[in-house]
């Protein structure tokens, strides 16, 4: 096991954008381990953020530092038709993490022997999920960015999935963008995207119920 | 975590692949049938040596740079690229785990024509049927060294402009290559064009490494002096697609 945390620092510089800013960091911001829930309304630069982290688009001015693992769930993410989902599971994580994957697909109830082409959405974002969850090496420091993982999901399912977030190891930060769908869903620590900023705000007792009237 | 095993597992599901080993293994021993070999038996031995190569570079041109253009496209477009290179898998890696993951579904099928033809239709003389052996082995390795670069052509093409132009651009390529050389040396030797001679200078000579000719006429193996040539030729050219291919690769939806 590494002895470092996860963390995900952005300078108070970072601007994002493509040609053009989306948003800028008005801030220095510092996460660590945990979850951490990226909002804002369409359009406004969540994934592009989401990207920027990950390395797929460069920051327009500024820096992003990160440390662990990283694992980046694009929401366009697509497996051939043909794969069923153990044959995507055995190809993309380790030998060690399988059958903890393969339990949590099981208690989310998702078909493993069934092509990738036959299953539902909610399906699909379940795989998707248990790719970028178990990917990483067992107690590695590790950083996920999972851009609207739950879009799709039944409450079961996403129950199932926020019960492992909760249990799992904690050298994990998450940085999950979502449009959440109900109002007491808790959200301790938020990157809100609002006038093209993007700020950090944190409070225990906070929840969506608060935090969707800061998005313009 | 390994786009080459994810790649190689796509190539098995999809299954295609069993038609390509049929129409290299299997399928020669029948094609014979439907030529002048039906009534002279004594045709029918080249006749299925010429078969089951012109198909191993069928399948190697159609289902080999179709399914590594698709490969390609899917890799760019549906988000994995980007998934594999946040975690740190670079795209020269990417690229050579998913070319690597083709080939080994494609390289093969120039060794089972040669398996095919050694087996199959192997002259009776003993001497005759070593230079035989030789010869199917040299044109395997020739095959490999052909079809390996223009499936990263194939691979890499698409990924930036599409299944459709990675695959017609790699098949072109070999088409090329194989015959429409041929075209402008005879075109060349009619009309003597400086031009012409330029262009052909430099296109890649891949009829070199069809064996069909030698095979018919048994015209016995390639020199062993000049085959070590012939080889260092295709890999200058592989070196010079490969190079090609990483400069065109693109991981992401948007570059």
């Amino acid at each position: 096991m590494r002895s470092y945390s996860p963390a995900l620092e952005l300078s108070e510089d970072l601007a994002i954008g493509y040609s053009q800013p989306l948003a800028r960091a008005s801030e220095k911001i510092h996460l660590s381990a945990g979850t951490h829930f990226l909002l804002g309304r369409n359009g406004r630069g969540k994934t592009t953020l989401l990207r920027t982290i990950a390395e797929s688009v460069r920051p327009l001015s500024g820096r992003i530092q990160t440390q662990g693992s990283l694992r980046f769930l694009p929401e366009n993410l697509r497996f051939d038709d043909s794969l069923t989902s153990e044959d995507i599971l055995n190809s993309l994580i380790p030998r060690d993490r399988r059958s903890a994957a393969t339990d949590l697909g099981q208690r989310s109830e998702l078909d493993l022997q069934k092509p990738y082409g036959r299953l539902s959405t909610g399906n699909r974002r379940k795989l998707h999920l248990l790719v970028a969850e178990f990917s990483i090496p067992a107690d590695h420091p590790a950083l996920l960015l999972l851009d609207e993982p739950f879009s799709g999901l039944d409450a079961h399912a996403r129950a199932a999935f926020e019960s492992h977030w909760h249990n799992e190891s904690p050298a994990i930060l998450r940085l999950v963008s979502c449009h959440p769908d109900y109002d007491a869903m808790p959200m301790a620590s938020a990157l809100i995207i609002r006038d093209q900023n993007l700020c950090h705000t944190t409070n225990d007792s906070q929840t969506w119920s608060e935090l969707k009237f800061l998005l313009n | 975590m390994s786009p080459f095993h994810l790649t190689l597992r796509t190539i098995h599901r999809r299954k295609s692949w069993v038609i390509c080993a049929f129409v290299v293994g299997i399928l020669p021993f029948a094609l014979p049938l439907l030529s002048a070999a039906s009534e002279d038996p004594g045709l029918y031995k080249p006749a299925l040596a010429q078969a089951t190569w012109a198909m191993a570079w069928v399948s190697a041109i159609t289902w080999g740079f179709f399914s590594a253009a698709q490969t390609g496209e899917k890799l760019s477009q549906s988000g994995l690229g980007e998934f594999f290179r946040a975690a740190g898998i670079r795209p020269a890696r990417q690229l050579s785990a998913t070319w690597l993951a083709c080939l080994t579904f494609t390289a093969p099928l120039g060794l089972l024509a040669a398996i095919v033809s050694i087996l199959g239709a192997s002259p009776a003389l003993a001497n005759e049927r070593s230079a035989w052996f030789v010869t199917n082995l040299q044109y395997a390795l020739l095959f490999a060294l052909v079809i390996a670069p223009l499936l990263a052509i194939a691979i890499a093409s698409a990924s930036r402009f599409g299944t459709v132009a990675g695959f017609l651009g790699s098949a072109g390529i070999t088409l090329y290559g194989l015959y429409g050389v041929g075209y402008l040396k005879l075109l060349g030797s009619v009309e003597d064009h400086p031009f012409l001679s330029s262009i052909i200078g430099i296109s890649p000579h891949y009829h070199l490494a069809d064996p069909t000719a030698r095979l018919r006429y048994k015209m016995g193996a390639i020199d062993p002096a000049g085959y070590p040539l012939l080889v260092a030729y295709f890999l200058g050219i592989a070196l010079l697609l490969f190079a090609i291919s990483r400069a065109l690769f693109n991981t992401r939806t948007t570059a």
